[in-house]
């Protein structure tokens, strides 16, 4: 046993290099990014590239979210609709009743957290996995955003709000662009960088970020040791539906309308983003750095393809092996990661496989 | 000598669905000292220790903490009074830092800010302390060896500045050395005025770094405010044993000793887990293994079974050899395991008796079409062997679920007696069994050998494999100390065996 001790603690370089959560998607950006420059002449430029930063943008806001709840061990399958019922909410709230704008987005984002508080409420107080509860909202919302929307508007289209109060204002928030040396920057970009950044340092430097780790590792000795678990669990849903919104409000003041059945799908998009980037899917083990760079792979590997002059369709194959292969290069990394201690602990442990 | 009494327990009763865990405990715990408990498994040592944890509320009886009446509503109201726990099954968060684990939930902070530098700088003390400045506190406690990861979940409960600190056998899961290192801080603490309770099956642990002992016994506070090193080994066994209720052991059948052996295991060993053990059971014989927990005991069975992979040593049924780490093999040999864990590894709750019972059995039950179950044979034959075993309902479309632990165990059973089982390995078959259903389990599992089955018995309990056995061994951290037939051994003699080692 002594000599174990010792032995477990010179790390090699490459074994710490390796056991960051996101060596893998950095890994794979790398080698996607060079593949589609040699394949698509048209995508070596600094426009495409921002193009493709724009595009990682949209789904990796909300993949934080996501990426933050996974690594606290749950799920929200409604993250995908709730960006559509936060622009819905808001724009169909304002025609209606011919309120300014503002007041609308903050209507609209109040509503947004209280979907996600439910989530978390009913998911910590009936114990039922969040992969259901998430489930049923995820429908509820998919349904309500249709029928509200013909409802009001007798269409599945809602109102163009480009003329309403406010407009410009939350316009420039949410949906600007500007002009950086000949390509366009669009705004939500900062945005994600900037949530990104935020997320990365909230799970490094402060006592939140622990509990979220140890609330997705081992919630019973979390709660043992006093971690408040419920109210940082109901935080983390909040924290989806807030991101959640911002994109909704982002889509909304770059299109004016929007289509009520939109969204659905996406939350498949913000889980394999940050499992690409290296989530562990149980919960505990993460980064929001990671689950970046998984957005950002997303982006790459969407307009690539495009840029490729390859037909479109085959995006969702090629995103599936993608999520496929980070799986496996996660497993190796957790195994490499841990190999020393594993190969002490008794080699013949059938159950711990 | 009361304003020391830190921490007062009494009347404390605990109930659960089916048994009373607690039934009016009495504890007193002075600040200065080290306060031993003392029980056998199942006397209720673990409910007392999450009561005063705050994880379990008592249904009656008073907790008063410095002479104030308290009620712990929850883990963290526990931890606020100053009572840290180690509990002996609880992780650590693989993904976070040494030192963020040594202070999650009473972290260094300054408006949710981490003050990384302090808590580090605290940590490496509080490791220091524990004689390992080596390990790293800025490191994610996943990448550290197991060794060190034990080190760390005992610095987690000396981070915290707390005026209780109860550990639950810490000693089971450290090394040799680890353990005289442990009993070094414990004095420290206790010259600093912290108060400890120590739990643990050694008794010459408790003898070293105990101040007073604290007998439990099914539930009730039998003895307390024993000197720890002057009370006699012999009173401090017999007031663990005293037996109100007397099992009725099925008698043995005079064996003749020229049987050929069914099951030959030699120099068996798991690494890290049990080292060189053989033995062997005969058809008609029943073969038990007493011990502690962690003694290796239940690895010996699952090594044997295939469900581990064994390191080294040989394991031969019937005259053929088996190959290592395969339960197809080892079922095919004709075994058959009753684990611990009956609800999670052995039954499926949800689903009638029947299919529990034909589920190691299902290519016999099958009829023309190769696949295609026949359930009718499949009812019949569950109904003949759940007959036999009499578990009670009859009925065989009823749900495992309902029925009680030693109806459950003999389904169990029953399982084994469709197939062609030539030998049962048993892991503890009454645990979670009422004291009055435990006689009929004894009488099945002798039946069971008087029809020429081998069984192999592991039990925490040792009127059980006393009573039941014709031969014992005796394990002790992972070797067998001591071999004889049951005739020959009493209760009194094998717990000095198992708690001392002490041979002749």
């Amino acid at each position: 046993m002594t000599e174990s001790l010792v032995a477990g603690s010179p790390n090699p370089l490459s074994h710490r290099l390796f056991a960051r959560p996101e060596i893998g998607a950095t890994a794979a950006a790398g080698v996607i990014l060079v593949f589609f420059l040699a394949a698509a002449p048209a995508f070596r430029s600094g426009g495409s590239f921002f193009t493709v930063l724009y595009q990682s943008s949209t789904i990796g806001i909300v993949a934080i979210g996501v990426g933050l709840l996974m690594i606290g061990g749950e799920f929200d399958l409604s993250a995908g609709v709730i960006v559509t019922t936060a622009g819905l909410a808001n724009s169909m709230f304002c025609w209606w009743f011919g309120i300014d704008l503002w007041v609308g987005a903050l209507l609209s984002l109040a509503f947004c957290l209280f979907i996600g508080f439910v989530n978390g409420y009913l998911v910590m107080r009936t114990g039922i996995p969040s992969f259901l509860i998430t489930l049923g909202t995820f429908f509820v919302l998919q349904g309500a955003n249709l029928g509200l929307t013909k409802v009001v508007t007798g269409s599945v289209t809602s109102p163009d709000i480009s003329r309403m109060d406010g407009y410009p204002l939350l316009e420039g928030v949410f949906a600007s662009n500007f002009d950086a040396g000949g390509v366009t920057v669009w705004g939500t970009v900062l945005w994600w960088l900037g949530f990104t950044a935020l997320a990365a340092w909230v799970l490094q430097r402060t006592r939140t970020g622990n509990w979220v780790f140890a609330i997705g590792g081992s919630a019973d000795s979390a709660r043992a040791v006093g971690v408040p678990v419920v109210r940082t669990k109901i935080g983390l849903f909040m924290t989806v539906s807030f991101l959640g919104w911002f994109v909704g409000m982002h889509t909304l003041y770059r299109f004016n309308t929007l289509q009520a059945g939109n969204g659905v799908g996406n939350e498949f998009l913000y889980i394999i983003a940050a499992v690409v980037g290296g989530t562990l899917l149980t919960g505990g083990y993460g980064n929001a750095i990671g689950v970046g760079i998984g957005a950002f792979i997303f982006g790459t590997t969407s307009l690539g393809i495009v840029y490729a002059g390859w037909d479109p369709n085959w995006f969702k194959a090629f995103l599936g092996v993608m999520l496929l292969l980070a799986v496996l290069v996660n497993l190796y990394v957790k195994s490499l990661a841990t190999s020393t201690r594993l190969l002490r602990d008794s080699p013949g442990k059938a159950d711990d496989a | 000598m009361d304003d020391d009494v830190l921490l007062r327990m009494r009347g404390i009763v605990k109930e659960f669905p089916g048994v009373r865990a607690l039934d009016g405990v009495d504890l007193d715990v002075t600040a200065g000292r080290v306060h031993c408990l003392l029980g056998q498994n199942g006397a209720g040592k673990s409910t007392l220790i999450k009561v005063l944890a705050g994880a379990h509320a008592p249904d009656t009886g008073t907790l008063s903490w410095q002479g104030e009446e308290v009620r712990f509503s929850s883990p963290s109201s526990a931890i606020h009074r100053g009572i840290a726990t180690i509990y002996q099954e609880l992780d650590l968060v693989p993904g976070l830092s040494v030192a963020d684990n040594l202070y999650l939930g009473h972290e260094n902070a300054s408006a949710g800010f981490v003050r990384r530098a302090a808590q580090g700088e605290a940590a490496q003390e509080v490791l220091k302390k524990l004689g390992h400045p080596e390990i790293p506190v800025s490191r994610e406690v996943g990448r550290l060896s197991a060794a060190q990861q034990q080190i760390v979940s005992l610095a987690r409960a000396l981070a915290r500045d707390a005026r209780l600190i109860v550990m639950d056998e810490p000693s089971a899961v450290l090394a040799h050395d680890e353990v005289a290192n442990l009993f070094r801080v414990i004095r420290d603490l206790v010259a600093e005025g912290v108060a400890v309770v120590y739990i643990s099956h050694r008794l010459e642990e408790i003898r070293q770094i105990g101040d007073e002992v604290t007998v439990l016994k099914d539930g009730r506070t039998l003895a307390s405010g024993l000197p720890a090193a002057g009370t006699p080994t012999q009173q401090l066994v017999s007031l663990m044993t005293g037996r109100p209720v007397e099992y009725l052991f099925p008698s043995r059948p005079r064996r003749t000793g020229s049987a050929k052996a069914l099951l030959d295991v030699e120099n068996l060993s798991l690494e890290g887990k049990f080292e060189s053990v053989s033995l062997s059971v005969a058809p008609g014989e029943i073969v038990g293994i007493a011990g502690l927990v962690g003694a290796g005991r239940s690895e010996v069975l699952e090594t044997i079974y295939g469900a581990r992979r064994r390191t080294s040593g040989a394991v031969t049924m019937g005259g053929r050899a088996l190959p290592a780490g395969s339960v197809r093999a080892a079922v095919r040999a004709g075994m058959g395991l009753a684990p611990e864990e009956r609800k999670s590894q052995a039954l499926l709750l949800g689903e009638p008796i029947v299919r529990n019972v034909s589920l190691a059995s299902l290519p016999r039950m099958t009829k023309v079409v190769p696949g295609w179950l026949d359930r009718r044979r499949e009812k019949a034959t569950a109904q003949e062997a759940t007959g036999e075993l009499e578990v009670r309902p009859g009925d065989v479309t009823r749900t495992v679920r309902t029925l009680s632990g030693g109806n459950q165990q003999k389904v169990v059973l029953a399982r084994w007696l469709l197939g062609d089982t030539r030998l049962l390995l048993l892991d503890e078959p009454t645990r979670g069994v009422d004291v009055g259903a435990r006689s009929e389990i004894y009488a099945v599992i002798r039946r069971l050998a008087d029809q020429g089955m081998g069984v192999l018995l592991v039990s925490s309990e040792v009127p059980e494999v006393l009573g039941l056995a014709d031969r014992v061994l005796v394990m002790r951290e992972g070797r067998v100390v001591h071999t004889a037939p049951a005739g020959e051994l009493d209760e009194h003699r094998v717990l000095d065996l198992v708690m001392e080692g002490i041979v002749g």
